[in-house]
This record gives structure tokens, C-alpha cells and sequence, in this order.
């Protein structure tokens, strides 16, 4: 038994590429699911998706230029990001349009404004590589710019928390007091961008809305507290992107792929079983007056 | 003596006039009533106030510091479906004047707990949001700009889909806050309660404003044929306003 639990748990990390993997999930847990919760309940679920195609065209770009080197892909897709985050934002105060809108109009041309750069640049294999990424690659410097970047976002959170709770809850409130320009509906938008370049390595671009997104849905139908939320999602995060990494190395799965899909499986099971507004919450709800009238 | 100042206002939504010519002085220590039909411009005028909107031409004077200038919104306009508890939701009054990025302490409990009880709603301190009534929801709502100590407090629509029971303590807390100086505008619908609470009355109706007293808008309600004290406010009975 202890050999076993050995085989499938521990010695898999024996390997260094494993344990890499390892802690840059665990990073990126911590930091995307708090981003995830405030997305979900700003009605915003969609942004992240949105965010991940915008940092595309910055992270090819730095490819190009660079080659294959974390730190100029990172300040590319940074960059290209809070650009169409501002972008997108102004289009919209100017214009009165939806932000949604907008932020739709430019993420559609930045994905294609990536994809020709990679395309222009490089080879498939290399596009493929941006896309899905590939967490058992990486080296010692980009774990500590996972690292790195994930401890910016959960110091940011805590400093600005209640500050985003307002925000999300009542903005008026937070705009009668001054705060005109949407300040901390900017940093949190850039805050969502930094998670997603810190993401892109390990599960692309596209994936690394995933561990952002999925526990933060999967969450609501276990708490109606924001701490809650919070706590849950990013447990599940951390048991997904583990969970993931195994299940690859046992299955010669694709890593990225292997973690999204726990995370996956964690919000259908969550709708179905959760505690609160899932079939069976409903289902419970509907049995109860019946067996009160029984009692009675 | 006046710290809210309009100067021949012209406020516009959408290139549209809605006011024209709006002038005149919200007095202190006093309710003034906001009264027009829909569509007349109140909540373009509280817009504007709460520095919204810009006017097309004229002033807003205001001499009360931002952090002290409160809006309660019509309820519609709050996401109720956000985790947050009714104390959680007081205790963000503390936020203009003691800082987005700063704990709560002791104090600010105590002062939260204070208000919860003057608002009668201290056995819902831990209830979510989204599980109150209307009525509570506006209790709540009205004790968070109780512990931010607001100065100029709007209030839209304040008594729409509340409780008899509830109307009365938010009257109360209202009167209070004007006897304690604060300038109070709110936006009504009905006559009873406008002659309860206001101590002036600001009539919109076809772009413009005019100035009354509750007695006058009373007796003209009343005047002629006899009717149900809580019928809506109409155009027609605001003086020299009549199309």
C-alpha cells in the first residue's frame, strides 16, 4: 500500500522537471483563482478569455525578436495586454459602448495579429508551443519568474482588496468618492494580465485562463462568502494543477491539458453535488417540505 | 446658510437638454425634496451633483468635501448577488475617509454596531446581502452613509418597495441627520411623505425648476376635488409649472 501511494505520489517527483512543475502550479494557484473569484462575480467570466488572446500578439512578437526567451515573451505579452486592456477600456468610455464589446473587437484582432507573427516567424511547433505550453519545460528561471510575479498578484489582492470589493459590489459608490478613472478597475485588469503571462508558460496562453477561471466557478457553488470563494478556489487550484501534473506523468498525458481538465471535472461535479444552487442542492430543496409534513 | 449651490444650470443626457436655467440654494440642516414626473430630470440633477455628469453651461457649487458626500442609488442599482454580509456592507462607509488599504479597528466596530441598532437590523449583521428584503436591504444601505458621516446625502427613490415599518425608521435617521446638520435631498413620488419629511421642495417639470414649499404643493394637491393622500405628485400640481 505504501508502496504504492509511493509510486504514484511521491515518486514522481524525484524527477526535477516534476517538482518544477510542482511549484509553479502551486504558485499559479494561489494567485488565479482570488483573480478568478472577482472575475466570476463581476459578470466578467469572459475577460479572462478575452486577455489571454490579447497577450498573444506581445508574446509573439517577443519571440520573434528574442527567440525562445522567457523574459522578453513575458514583457511582450504584458504589454500587448495592458495595451488592449486600455485600449478596449477607453473605446469604451469614449464611446459608452459595453466594455464587453470592445474588449471583444480587440482581443479578435490581436489573436490574429499573433498568429501571423508566429506564423511569419516561426513554425508550428512553435505556435503550438505559445498556445498550450508545456509545464514540464520549465528551468529554474522561469519558475522563479512564476514565482516572482504570482507573490505581486497576492500582495496587490491583499493591499487593494477591499477596494476591489467595493468596486465589484457598488461602483458608484467607489465613484462618488473620486475615483474617476477606474483606477482599481485598471490595476485589477492588470493584475489579470500578469497572471496570464505567468500562466502562458506552463499551460499557454489559452490554458492558463483555465486554473483562473474553473476553481473561481467550480467555488460558487460551495460558499456565498467571498472568503469562501476565495479559500475553496484555490484549493481546488492547488489539488487540480497537482493532481494534473500526476496524472500526466502515470497517463503520457499532455500536462496543461490533464490539469484544466480536473479543474474541469471539479466545477461539473460541483454543479451537480455543490452545496448551494447545483441539481442536487434543488433537488434537496424540493424533498424537504415533504418529509416535514411527514414528520408532522 | 447653503454649502450646495446651482447657477443657472443646463444639464443635457445624450444631446438632449433635460434642464435649463436651474438655480438656487439647498439649504443646510434641512430635507429638500426632489419632485417631478418620470423622465423629468431628477436623477439627471443628482447625477450632476454627485459630479457625474458635467453641466453643458452653469455651476455646481459644493462645499462639502468629497469623502463626506453620500448617494444611495435606487436599490436596482446594486449586484445583490455579491457574497458580502450587512456588516461588511456598513463597514465600507468607513472607507472614503479612513482609506481603501487600511484595516478596520475596534472603533469602526463599535460605530458600525451603533448604527446597525439605530437602524434596528443588529440580528442581521452576518445575513448576505442577496437574502434581505427590500426594506432591510435599504436599512443597510442607508448605515453605510450613517458611518461614513455623510454631509450631503441623496437619496433616490428611498421608500420604493419598502415596508411601512421601515419607511418610519429611515424617516427617523433622516431627520436626525438633518438635525445634526447634514444638507438632504431626496427624490419622492408621494404627498403623504413629502409633507412628513421635506422642509423644502424642488419641482422639476419641462426642463425646468422651481422652488416651493411641502405646504404649497399640499395645498394645491388638495385644493378642488378632494384626493387619496397618497396619490403620486403630478406635473400639474406644482405651481406655475402647469403645461
Amino acid at each position: 500500500m505504501i508502496a504504492l501511494l509511493n509510486e504514484w505520489f511521491i515518486a514522481p517527483f524525484d524527477y526535477g522537471f516534476m517538482r518544477r512543475a510542482f511549484v509553479a502550479g502551486i504558485a499559479l494557484s494561489l494567485a488565479a483563482p482570488p483573480l478568478g473569484v472577482f472575475l466570476v462575480l463581476r459578470g466578467m467570466s469572459l475577460i479572462g478569455d478575452a486577455m489571454a488572446h490579447a497577450i498573444l500578439p506581445g508574446v509573439a512578437l517577443g519571440f520573434l525578436l528574442a527567440g525562445f526567451s522567457l523574459p522578453a515573451m513575458s514583457l511582450g505579452g504584458i504589454l500587448s495586454g495592458l495595451l488592449v486592456a486600455g485600449l478596449a477600456g477607453s473605446v469604451s468610455q469614449m464611446s459608452g459602448q459595453r466594455e464587453d464589446a470592445a474588449m471583444a473587437s480587440f482581443f479578435l484582432i490581436s489573436l490574429a495579429a499573433g498568429v501571423m507573427l508566429v506564423s511569419l516567424g516561426g513554425s508550428s511547433v512553435d505556435l503550438t508551443h505559445v498556445l498550450f505550453g508545456s509545464i514540464l519545460a520549465v528551468n529554474s528561471s522561469a519558475l522563479f519568474l512564476i514565482a516572482a510575479i504570482s507573490s505581486l498578484i497576492v500582495v496587490c489582492m491583499a493591499w487593494m482588496f477591499r477596494a476591489m470589493v467595493v468596486e465589484c459590489l457598488d461602483p458608484l459608490f467607489l465613484r462618488g468618492q473620486g475615483n474617476r478613472n477606474g483606477l482599481v478597475h485598471g490595476l485589477f485588469l492588470a493584475l489579470v494580465v500578469l497572471n496570464l503571462t505567468a500562466g502562458f508558460q506552463t499551460l499557454g496562453t489559452l490554458m492558463a485562463v483555465g486554473l483562473m477561471m474553473l476553481p473561481a466557478t467550480a467555488a460558487r457553488f460551495w460558499s456565498k462568502r467571498l472568503e469562501g470563494l476565495i479559500c475553496i478556489a484555490v484549493v481546488w487550484a492547488m489539488v487540480a494543477s497537482t493532481g494534473g501534473l500526476l496524472l500526466s506523468y502515470h497517463l503520457s498525458l499532455p500536462s496543461g491539458p490533464s490539469i484544466i481538465m480536473l479543474a474541469g471535472v471539479g466545477y461539473i461535479a460541483s454543479a451537480l453535488f455543490g452545496r448551494y444552487h447545483s441539481l442536487m442542492a434543488k433537488l434537496r430543496r424540493r424533498a424537504t417540505p415533504l418529509e416535514a409534513a411527514e414528520a408532522g | 446658510m447653503s454649502r450646495l449651490r446651482l447657477n443657472d444650470l443646463q444639464l443635457a443626457q445624450g444631446g438632449r437638454t433635460v434642464l435649463e436655467h436651474v438655480s438656487g440654494n439647498f439649504e443646510d440642516s434641512a430635507i429638500t425634496a426632489l419632485i417631478g414626473a418620470n423622465g423629468a430630470g431628477k436623477s439627471t440633477l443628482i447625477q450632476a451633483i454627485m459630479g457625474e455628469l458635467a453641466p453643458i453651461h452653469g455651476r455646481i457649487e459644493c462645499d462639502v468635501p468629497k469623502e463626506r458626500r453620500a448617494w444611495l442609488p435606487q436599490q436596482l442599482a446594486l449586484d445583490l448577488t455579491f457574497p458580502m454580509s450587512v456588516e461588511e456592507l456598513i463597514m465600507t462607509g468607513t472607507w472614503p475617509s479612513h482609506g481603501a488599504f487600511k484595516g478596520y479597528c475596534g472603533p469602526h466596530y463599535r460605530q458600525a454596531r451603533e448604527v446597525m441598532s439605530r437602524l434596528g437590523i443588529t440580528d442581521l449583521a452576518h445575513r448576505p446581502l442577496g437574502e434581505l428584503s427590500g426594506g432591510q436591504r435599504q436599512r443597510a444601505l442607508l448605515g453605510r452613509t450613517l458611518m461614513q458621516e455623510a454631509e450631503l446625502l441623496l437619496l433616490d427613490e428611498p421608500f420604493a418597495n419598502v415596508d411601512v415599518e421601515t419607511v418610519e425608521v429611515l424617516m427617523g435617521v433622516l431627520r436626525d441627520m438633518a438635525a445634526q446638520g447634514a444638507t438632504i435631498i431626496v427624490v419622492l413620488h408621494d404627498l403623504e411623505q413629502l409633507s412628513r419629511l421635506a422642509d423644502c421642495v424642488l419641482a422639476l417639470a419641462g426642463g425646468h425648476a422651481r422652488w416651493s414649499t411641502p405646504e404649497a404643493i399640499v395645498e394645491r394637491h388638495q385644493g378642488g376635488t378632494q384626493r387619496h393622500h397618497h396619490a403620486p405628485i403630478l406635473p400639474l400640481d406644482m405651481p406655475g409649472l402647469s403645461p
